[in-house]
Order: C-alpha cells, then sequence, then structure tokens
C-alpha cells in the first residue's frame, strides 16, 4: 500500500533524507521517500493505515523537534 | 511553563533574548568582570541554542554524528572550553539568525511555488434538475451539468454548453491574451472564466482534468533528479565526512610537531567542523529546479523531470514535424486560377458549393467569398468533393478524381499538390489552391533557435516535396526531408541523434510517439490531453505556439546555469575559508558566514530560477 503524508518542520534536504532512510529501515516498511519542497513524505508499506501512521510519527519524534505529519 | 517553553521555541525571541545576553556580556567582559561575563554568555548560549542541543543529542542517539546540530553543538562548546566565550555564543546565535533566514527563504520560495501550482479548485458547482449545489470537484461524475461563473476557476475539463465569455488561459498555457469561447468550445481546467456564466458538460473526472494532470507531471518531475542534483547528493555524502576527518587531524597533528600550540589547532579544527555542513548546496541546487520546473509550469512549459534540463540546455539539433507543428494544420488558399470565368465568380461558386460541407477543406474554401449562394442540395462525395445542384448549375469541387469521374476535361492544367477543381455544368472553371498555413510566429521562433546556439533545424514531413521546401523555405529552417514515411522518419531523427551532441524533436504526439521518446529530448506540442505523447515526451508543451520552444531552452539553459553558479559560489566559499582557517586566519564568526550566510545566498541566488525575463538573458 502507498500512502502519503504531508511533512512539515524539517530543516533542510539533509535531514529529510535521514529521516527517510530511518522510517525505511523499519519493519513493515518497504520504501520512504521525502520530497523537501513538496513537503511530501510517500510511504509503501504492508502495515495498516494506523500502525504505519504511529509509526512514522514515532520516527519524527525521535528525530527532530517540531516535525508535524499531516 | 509549557507556554513559556513555546514563547523561547521562537526563533525571533531566542534570536533577540540572545543577541542582547550577547551585548550585555561583551560589555561585562570589557568592564573585566569576568565570572559575570561568563555566566551570561553561558545564558546567551543556552537561549540560543538548547533546541540544537537537544537535536544534537537526538542525533547522537541515532548514531549520526555528522548532524549539522552535532556540529554546532560541539563548535560551540568547544569555543567556550578554549575560553573563547564570546566565540561559543555567537557560534550559536549566528547559526540561529541563519537558519531563521534560511527557512524564511524556503517558506518563501515554497509559497511562491505553490502559488504558481494553484490551479485546482476543490469544488464545482453542479448543475442538477435545476437545482445549483457547490460539491467537491473530486465527486462530480462525468457528463454532469456544472456552472462556472465569473471570476471562477474551471474545476473540470468540460465543453460549453450555454453562455459566452472571455476566459484567461494564462495560468496553463502562458498566453498572455485571454480567448473568447461559446457554446460548443472545450475548456480546460485551470482557466478562469472572466466575465459571463457558463454552463458546460463535464468530459471526464476531475482527477483527469488537464490541471490535476499538470500538478501531478510537476510533481514527479521535482522527483526525476537532475544530474547536477545527483551530483550534490554523491558529493555531499564524501564532503562531510572528510571535512570532520581534516578537522580531527588539524586538531591533533600540528601540535604533535609544535607547529602550534593545541588551543589553536583545536580552534581552527572547530572552525573546519562549522564549515563542514553542505546545507547551502543540498538546499540550492534542487531549489533551482524546482523552481524552474514551477516558473516553466506557469508559462505552459512541463518538464518531466530535473533531468531533462542539462539536455535542453545543450540542445544542437532540433527536428520539427510539419503539419500541426510548423503549420497549424489548417488550410488556406495559396492561389486561384480560374479558366473562363473572372476570378471572383470562381471563388463565389466554390464557396457557394462547399458551404455546407465540414471537412477541413470546405472550411477553408468557404471562406473565400463574402458572398454565398445557397445550394438546393449538395452532396458530398468521401475522399473526392461535393456536388452541388442550384437552380440553374451543378458546380462540381474537389480533386482530381472527381474530375475524371464526371469526364471533365482538364487538358492544359499541370498536376499540383493541393489542387483542388471545379466545374460548372461539365465545364472546368477553374483550379483553387490551397495549403497548409504556417503559423504566424514560425519563422521569428527558428530565428531565435538558431540565435542562442541551435546549429541545426530540420523538419521531417511526409508532405510533398514543393510544400515542404516552400514551408522549410519561408521559415527559415536549414534541412528538409520530405515524402518520409513514419519508419523513414524514425530513421532519418536517429541518424541526427548520431549526428549531434543533443537533439530535439517537436511534433504534435500524433502519431509520432515512437520519435518524441528516441529523441534526446522529445517535445509535445498542444496535446495535454494525449496520453501517449506526455509518456512519450520529456516536455510537453501546452499550446501550439513555437516560440514555446525558445522559452524551454533558456529556462533551462538558466536554471542550470544558476545550479553551477550556486555549487562553485559555495564551495569556493567554503574552501576559501577553510583555507583562512587552516592559515588561523578565519575566525568562527566567517565559519557561521560560511555555513547558513552561504546557504541563505544561495537560496536567494535558486529563486530567480522561478522567473524567466522575455527579453535579455
Amino acid at each position: 500500500m502507498k500512502i502519503k503524508y504531508t511533512i512539515t518542520g524539517l530543516d533542510c534536504p539533509n535531514c529529510a533524507a535521514k529521516l527517510a532512510s530511518q522510517i525505511e529501515s523499519k519493519d513493515g516498511i518497504e520504501s520512504a521517500k521525502i520530497n523537501f519542497l513538496t513537503e511530501k513524505l510517500t510511504v509503501e508499506t504492508t502495515l495498516s493505515e494506523a500502525d504505519c501512521r504511529a509509526l512514522v510519527e514515532k520516527c519524527a519524534k525521535a528525530f527532530e523537534d517540531g516535525i508535524e505529519i499531516e | 511553563m509549557s507556554r513559556f517553553l513555546k514563547f523561547l521555541k521562537k526563533d525571533t525571541v531566542k534570536i533577540a533574548v540572545s543577541l542582547a545576553l550577547f551585548a550585555l556580556a561583551l560589555l561585562f567582559e570589557h568592564l573585566l568582570l569576568d565570572i559575570t561575563a561568563f555566566c551570561i554568555y553561558i545564558a546567551a548560549i543556552a537561549v540560543a541554542g538548547w533546541q540544537v542541543f537537544l537535536d544534537a543529542v537526538r542525533g547522537i542517539l541515532r548514531r549520526d554524528l555528522l548532524d549539522e546540530k552535532f556540529l554546532m553543538s560541539i563548535a560551540s562548546i568547544g569555543a567556550v572550553a578554549l575560553g573563547e566565550w564570546s566565540e561559543g555564543a555567537a557560534v550559536m546565535i549566528f547559526f540561529l539568525i541563519g537558519e531563521t533566514f534560511e527557512h524564511r527563504a524556503v517558506r518563501k520560495s515554497r509559497s511562491s511555488i505553490r502559488a504558481l501550482m494553484d490551479i485546482c479548485p476543490d469544488e464545482a458547482t453542479v448543475l442538477a434538475d435545476g437545482v445549483e449545489q457547490t460539491i467537491d470537484a473530486e465527486d462530480v461524475e462525468e457528463g454532469s451539468v456544472i456552472v462556472i461563473r465569473p471570476g471562477e476557476r474551471v474545476p473540470i475539463d468540460c465543453t460549453v454548453l450555454e453562455g459566452s465569455a472571455d476566459v484567461d488561459t494564462s495560468s496553463m498555457t502562458g498566453e498572455p491574451l485571454p480567448r473568447s469561447i461559446g457554446a460548443g468550445d472545450e475548456l480546460s481546467s485551470g482557466y478562469v472564466v472572466i466575465n459571463g456564466l457558463i454552463k458546460a458538460r463535464t468530459l471526464r473526472p476531475a482527477s483527469e482534468s488537464s490541471a490535476s494532470r499538470v500538478l501531478r507531471l510537476v510533481e514527479t518531475a521535482t522527483d526525476n533528479k537532475s544530474k547536477e542534483e545527483a551530483f550534490i547528493t554523491r558529493f555531499s555524502r564524501y564532503y562531510t565526512p572528510i571535512v570532520v576527518i581534516a578537522a580531527l587531524l588539524m586538531a591533533i597533528v600540528p601540535p604533535i610537531f609544535s607547529l602550534m600550540s593545541i588551543n589553536e589547532s583545536v580552534y581552527t579544527a572547530l572552525t573546519f567542523l562549522v564549515i563542514s555542513c553542505p546545507c547551502a548546496l543540498v538546499i540550492s541546487v534542487p531549489m533551482a529546479f524546482f523552481g524552474g520546473i514551477g516558473g516553466a509550469a506557469s508559462r505552459g512549459i512541463l518538464y518531466k523531470g530535473g533531468n531533462v534540463f542539462s539536455k535542453l540546455a545543450r540542445v544542437e539539433t532540433v527536428a520539427f514535424d510539419k503539419t500541426g507543428t510548423i503549420t497549424t494544420g489548417e488550410f488556406l488558399i495559396s492561389g486561384a486560377r480560374p479558366v473562363g470565368v473572372e476570378k471572383e465568380e470562381l471563388l463565389k461558386l466554390v464557396a457557394s458549393a462547399e458551404s455546407v460541407s465540414n471537412h477541413p477543406i470546405a472550411r477553408c474554401l468557404k471562406r473565400a467569398s463574402a458572398e454565398i449562394e445557397k445550394p438546393d442540395t449538395a452532396e458530398e462525395i468521401a475522399g473526392l468533393g461535393v456536388i452541388a445542384e442550384f437552380s440553374d448549375k451543378t458546380i462540381l469541387v474537389g480533386n482530381r478524381a472527381l474530375m475524371h469521374k464526371y469526364e471533365i476535361s482538364l487538358d492544359g492544367i499541370e498536376e499540383k499538390e493541393g489542387a483542388v477543381y471545379a466545374a460548372k455544368d461539365g465545364e472546368l472553371i477553374g483550379v483553387v489552391y490551397i495549403s497548409d498555413s504556417i503559423k504566424p510566429e514560425a519563422s521569428s521562433a527558428i530565428s531565435s533557435l538558431h540565435s542562442i546556439g541551435v546549429r541545426n533545424t530540420v523538419i521531417l514531413s511526409g508532405d510533398k516535396k514543393d510544400n515542404v521546401l516552400r514551408v522549410a523555405e519561408s521559415v527559415g529552417i536549414d534541412t528538409a526531408y520530405y515524402e518520409l514515411t513514419p519508419e523513414d522518419k524514425y530513421k532519418k531523427l536517429q541518424e541526427l541523434i548520431t549526428a549531434s551532441e543533443s537533439t530535439m524533436y517537436v511534433g504534435d504526439g500524433i502519431n509520432d510517439a515512437p520519435s518524441l521518446a528516441r529523441a534526446d529530448i522529445g517535445v509535445a506540442m498542444g496535446s495535454v490531453g494525449q496520453d501517449s505523447a506526455i509518456e512519450a515526451a520529456d516536455v510537453v508543451i501546452m499550446t501550439d505556439n513555437l516560440s514555446k520552444i525558445y522559452e524551454a531552452v533558456r529556462i533551462s539553459r538558466k536554471t542550470v546555469h544558476i545550479s553551477w553558479q550556486n555549487i562553485i559560489f559555495a564551495l569556493g566559499a567554503k574552501g576559501m575559508i577553510l583555507v583562512l582557517g587552516l592559515f588561523g586566519l578565519a575566525n568562527m564568526w566567517l565559519a557561521v558566514f560560511a555555513d547558513v550566510g552561504v546557504a541563505v545566498l544561495a537560496i536567494l541566488n535558486s529563486m530567480r530560477a522561478l522567473r524567466y525575463k522575455e527579453k535579455k538573458y
């Protein structure tokens, strides 16, 4: 399943790429891509929608202050 | 407490408070009240950098030691440890100021691109059983009747049923002049109705409509990275570790050989760390391409990805399809040869006979005369022409085959492409020559391409020699190939591609998808509705205006240019400050500028890619 989120509050594309690779390394996530300029996070996952969201939010929280996922 | 924290999270508050503390500390230091000064410096660092420190700790926890915030924290703490209190505070404060500017710049460019892309209304007013209802555009079914009021944007591709209006198509096509539309005309989503109330039937769902397609294309385009972007990503992977290792060596090696005191060497190492973040590049280069893509989209030029830019910027050969690309695909009368009647009479009879037909050639012929006599009956014979019966005469208008069929003598009339023959009561009365009309901007568009370094312009056509040569000559095309089958066209194109560094093929997307795909850059014109064309092309131009090709090349050049300016400027500035640091000439302040200051300048520079200036480059 492909899920798209809007992700705001990231500081730079470097950080965006790092966060994406962190999310990608988690179980149940096949791929995660962040487009820094359009502020879109695209996740391909085998998890349920709610689980995936929880996981993404957890990763973002552990990453930096002030990242919001919608 | 939480409210206080929130207050302290505001960048402007942090900057103001820490700057005030910094000034106070400088004063106390000046008065030789060292302990007080030290405490105030620490307070300034804490206010400016508490979030940076927190993020640095998070970075350590996920074993990411090359994080920008980690490096800044080390630099600040290190400076304080060396007794350079003011420098330690300055690092944090200026980092914060720089970041604030950087975020502003990023936000501003995001929103200006977003404003350009705000072409897709979310809602549509649907008319069902005489009742108007505003619903989500996504929920409007194909074939529904929608109402569009003056000032509103067309939400879904549709055909006008009732009403007429001027529409502003600029956000979709880049054409500045409004277009007048009426019943029967098609409207693309994204157009703005300037005046007049329109009732229209939707042609497809909102998600398949033009504006949604454009948005999707632009969004995915930013995912297709350009050569320059790929370079930066690769580069930054090595750059930061190398600078960090250099910093470590810088700290350790000189003191071993007693070239520097340990204080000096550690200080230099710290400046290295501050400079080591590649953010200026990693933000500004993709941003230039994003700006280029967004700016071009607002002019009706859609790039399929950043990877198209460098090929487009270097284009040497441009091959054009003829019909519908160089010419309008509509016919014009280019000459008439009356036989035994006046020219006006010939044109009047031809126009009258054709007045009932809707064939593309008939549409041109019936404009031949202002005076038209309605025929009593008129019959169209597919592939041949028209037979029109008037009370006092029978008129035949058509090709040679029609004349042969009715045994009309064509003695002394040579065979020529685009000839339409007319006969009255069994006698030839003349020939009207028609031709595909050349787009008015064609010749200036071709010469503008030559003026920016395109070496060879080529026409590839299946049409007859005379026609192709006439068109090529009148628009200033260098080489013309005629009477080509579709396979010949493809082969010719292949030859051109091998012979030149970067070859562009421009077509209307009808029947030439393989050529669009094969060329280094395939440009599909005026065919946003055609899936095969969009699929195969690298650049899609929303209108059929040829001068857009020149614009597309110039926008790509400007964008590539800007990205290299940023690469060279950022690396140059950083490199210079690294070298100055090596000789002990660069202090922390300069290092912080090399990091965030350079980033801000580079981002501002990138934003130029968004704007295209009409004349000068």
